[in-house]
C-alpha cells in the first residue's frame, strides 16, 4: 500500500510567459534602462544608453527601490506601457 | 528491442515525402491521440504540440536511470525548440505529481504529462523501452523513432525535425555517455510489477524522499499525512500564511506543517514554527533578498517567553550548537519552508557563493532568567509573559574570547571591535543588524557593574570607529569615500544595529557576534507564538 504525503511543494504549474519578439533593429524603437541599484550597474546603464542612442533608439532611465526585492508592480506597469525594450543591469 | 538489436537507434524517413514516415519499431504514419494527462487546463493533443510545426514525445519513466540522462540532457533544449516551432513533452509512466517532481529535479524544461496503468499512450506508440524519443512532424506522422540514449540518433532526429521546419534545431552535445541502453517500458511488462515499480515507499522511504527532493541534504521524517495532521493540531491546514519567495509558492499550514515533520519537529514545537513562517513571510523580513542572495545569509529564530521552557528549547550550555531537538528542527523546520515551498534550494535559486551552516536551522533561545536585562522581545514592545519569535538575516557565528577584562568598559571594547570585521574589513558603517550573544559570565559583569542594556550598546557604538583614510581599501562604503580622510567613521549606523541576546553555558567566556544580512533592506521582524 503506497503511503500517503502531504508534499512541502506547491504542486501548482505555472506556464512559462513567452518571450516577447526581437525587434530585427533598435532603430526608431523607444528603450527603458532599469537601474536596480546594483553598485556599479548605472555605469553599464551609461554605455547601453551611448549604444542605443546612437543606433537611433530614445531612452529613458528607470530605477528599482532596491536590488533585492522584486520591482513593484507600478514600476513594471509603467515600463510596459511606456517602452517597447528594457534593458535591467546586474553588476558589481 | 524496438529497434536494432541493443536496443538503441534511429530511424528517420530522411528525404522520403510525406506519407511514408516511418517510425522504426514504433507506430508509423498518423500519430497515435495522446490518452495522457498533463499540467494545463486542457488536454494535450497531438495536434496542438504540433500547431506550430512539429513536436518531440520522449517516453519516460522515473525509475529509468536512462530516461533521467535523456531529462537532463534534453531539457535545458525544450525552449530554443518551441522557439523553432518544435514543442517537446515528457510523457512518464508515472503519477502526475511524481512526473512533475522529476522533471523539476532533472531541469526539463518542456511540458509534462503522465499516464496510469496500463500506460495507453505507450501501449499505442508501441514504446517498449524508456526513454523512446518520438518526432512527430507538421501534419501529425511520425517522422522518427529512438530508443535509449543514443546522443548521434537523436542529432539526427533533431536535424530533420530543423529540416522540415527550416529551422536550425539545437542538439544534445556530444558528452559521454554517448549512448545507454534503455529500460524496459512499464507498458512492456507484468502489470503487477509494473505496479510495484510506481509505489510509493515500497521500499524504502528515506531514499524516496531523497529522490523527491524533499531535503535540506540530511534525512528527513516522511511527511505521511497521519504526522501532518498530528503537526496540526486541529488547526486549518488549508489556512494560508502567504506565498513565500523566491518561487512564491503558497504555505499553507498543511505545507508548513509538512516541513515541520520532515524536520522532525514535535507537534508541541508546532506553534513556534508557524510563528516563525509567519515572521519570515512579513515583507519588511525581505526574504526574497535573503533566499537568493550570494551571501551567506542565514533566517536566525530567536524565542523568548515560557514557550521555551514548555517545549525544551536550550538556552544554555551549547546555546548555539548541537544536541537539542527543539532548537535544531523549529530552525530546520523553517529553513525547509524556504528552500522547498520557497524554492529556494541552493545552487538553483539559492545563489550564496558559500552559506553557512546556520543555513541548516538555525533557531536560539535567550537566557531570561540569566541576563541582566530586558529580553528580546519586551525591547520589542510584548509583555515579559508573552512567547515570541523574532526573525533576524544573520551571517555565521565568530566566537569572542575573554578571560581577562577587568572591567565592564574593556569587556564591551573586546566584544565590540570583535565584529570590526563583519562584512567586511572596511565596509563602514554597517546599517543592518549584528546580534552578539553574551556569554553569562560576561553578562555577569555588566550586571555587577550596573550597566543596562543600552549603555553597552552606546559603549559597544561609541568605541568602533576609525578614520576614513584607513578604510579606503577595496571594498568599502559611500560614507567612507565622501568622509574627510580624517574623519571617525563607525562601524555601525546606529547603536540600534547592535543587538544583544544572552544565552550559553555558565562556565566559560565566551561570547558571540553573528554578523548581518547587508544591503537587502530586511528589517528584524517579531511575531508571538500562539
Amino acid at each position: 500500500m503506497a503511503a500517503e504525503y502531504v508534499s512541502p511543494f506547491d504542486e501548482r504549474v505555472r506556464a512559462a510567459e513567452p518571450l516577447a519578439p526581437r525587434p530585427a533593429s533598435v532603430q526608431g524603437q523607444h528603450a527603458v534602462l532599469l537601474d536596480i541599484r546594483k553598485n556599479r550597474g548605472a555605469e553599464f546603464l551609461d554605455r547601453m544608453e551611448t549604444l542605443l542612442q546612437e543606433a537611433g533608439a530614445s531612452t529613458a532611465r528607470m530605477t528599482k527601490e532596491i536590488f533585492s526585492k522584486p520591482a513593484a508592480l507600478g514600476l513594471i506597469d509603467e515600463i510596459a506601457g511606456g517602452g517597447g525594450l528594457v534593458v535591467e543591469a546586474l553588476a558589481d | 528491442m524496438a529497434d536494432g538489436g541493443d536496443g538503441r537507434g534511429a530511424r528517420t524517413d530522411r528525404g522520403a515525402g510525406a506519407g511514408t514516415a516511418r517510425g522504426a519499431g514504433g507506430v508509423r504514419g498518423p500519430a497515435p491521440e495522446l490518452d495522457v494527462h498533463g499540467t494545463g487546463p486542457g488536454p494535450i493533443t497531438v495536434g496542438g504540440l504540433t500547431a506550430d510545426g512539429g513536436a518531440v514525445l520522449v517516453f519516460v519513466s522515473e525509475h529509468c536511470p536512462t530516461s533521467a540522462l535523456a531529462l537532463r540532457r534534453l531539457g535545458p533544449l525544450c525552449q530554443a525548440w518551441a522557439e523553432a516551432g518544435l514543442a517537446a513533452v515528457a510523457i512518464f509512466e508515472d503519477p502526475l505529481d511524481l512526473a512533475i517532481r522529476t522533471a523539476r529535479r532533472l531541469g526539463w524544461s518542456g511540458q509534462v504529462a503522465a499516464q496510469e496503468p496500463p500506460y495507453p499512450a505507450s501501449r499505442a506508440y508501441r514504446v517498449t523501452t524508456v526513454p523512446t524519443t518520438v518526432l512527430v512532424g507538421r501534419g501529425g506522422l511520425v517522422t522518427g523513432t529512438v530508443t535509449g540514449w543514443d546522443q548521434r540518433a537523436l542529432a539526427g532526429l533533431l536535424y530533420e525535425a530543423g529540416r522540415r521546419l527550416g529551422a536550425a534545431i539545437a542538439v544534445p552535445s556530444e558528452a559521454e555517455p554517448l549512448s545507454k541502453p534503455g529500460c524496459s517500458s512499464k507498458a512492456a511488462i507484468d502489470p503487477e510489477l509494473a505496479a510495484a515499480m510506481s509505489a510509493h515507499g515500497g521500499g524504502d522511504e528515506p531514499e524516496e524522499m531523497f529522490e523527491r527532493g524533499w531535503t535540506d541534504g540530511l534525512p528527513v521524517v516522511p511527511p505521511t499525512a497521519e504526522r501532518v495532521e498530528a503537526m496540526l493540531g486541529g488547526r486549518d491546514g488549508g489556512e494560508s500564511l502567504g506565498l513565500v519567495p523566491p518561487a512564491m509558492g503558497e504555505a499553507t499550514l498543511a505545507r508548513v506543517a509538512a516541513c515541520a515533520v520532515l524536520a522532525g519537529c514535535r507537534p508541541a514545537y508546532f506553534p513556534v514554527v508557524a510563528a516563525a513562517a509567519r515572521a519570515v513571510l512579513d515583507p519588511a523580513f525581505n526574504l526574497h533578498g535573503q533566499a537568493v542572495t550570494t551571501q551567506p545569509a542565514g533566517q536566525l529564530v530567536v524565542v523568548n517567553g515560557p514557550v521555551r521552557e514548555a517545549i525544551g528549547l536550550n538556552s544554555g550550555m551549547g546555546a548555539l550548537g548541537p544536541g537539542f531537538r527543539a532548537n535544531l528542527t523549529i530552525g530546520r523546520a523553517v529553513r525547509l519552508l524556504v528552500s522547498l515551498t520557497g524554492g529556494a534550494m541552493p545552487g538553483v535559486m539559492d545563489r550564496a557563493t558559500l552559506g553557512h551552516m546556520g543555513k541548516l536551522g538555525f533557531c536560539i533561545a535567550e537566557d531570561e532568567e540569566v541576563s541582566p536585562w530586558e529580553p528580546l522581545h519586551v525591547e520589542r514592545g510584548f509583555e515579559p509573559g508573552q512567547s515570541v519569535v523574532t526573525v533576524i538575516g544573520s551571517d555565521a557565528p565568530l566566537s569572542i574570547s575573554d578571560h581577562r577584562s577587568r572591567t565592564p568598559e574593556d569587556l564591551a571594547y573586546i566584544l565590540a571591535w570583535a565584529a570590526a570585521s563583519a562584512w567586511s574589513t572596511n565596509w563602514w558603517p554597517l546599517t543592518d543588524p549584528s546580534v552578539f550573544v553574551i556569554c553569562p559570565e560576561h553578562a555577569q559583569m555588566f550586571r555587577g557593574a550596573g550597566w543596562t542594556k543600552q549603555r553597552l550598546r552606546q559603549f559597544m557604538f561609541d568605541a568602533v570607529r576609525k578614520p576614513a583614510g584607513q578604510l579606503h581599501r577595496g571594498e568599502t562604503t559611500a560614507v567612507v569615500h565622501e568622509a574627510a580622510p580624517d574623519a571617525p567613521v563607525p562601524k555601525w549606523a546606529s547603536p540600534e544595529a547592535i543587538v544583544l541576546l544572552v544565552a550559553g553555558g555558565e562556565a566559560g567566556r565566551y561570547s558571540a557576534v553573528l554578523g548581518p544580512c547587508t544591503g537587502m533592506g530586511s528589517q528584524i521582524v517579531s511575531r508571538e507564538v500562539t
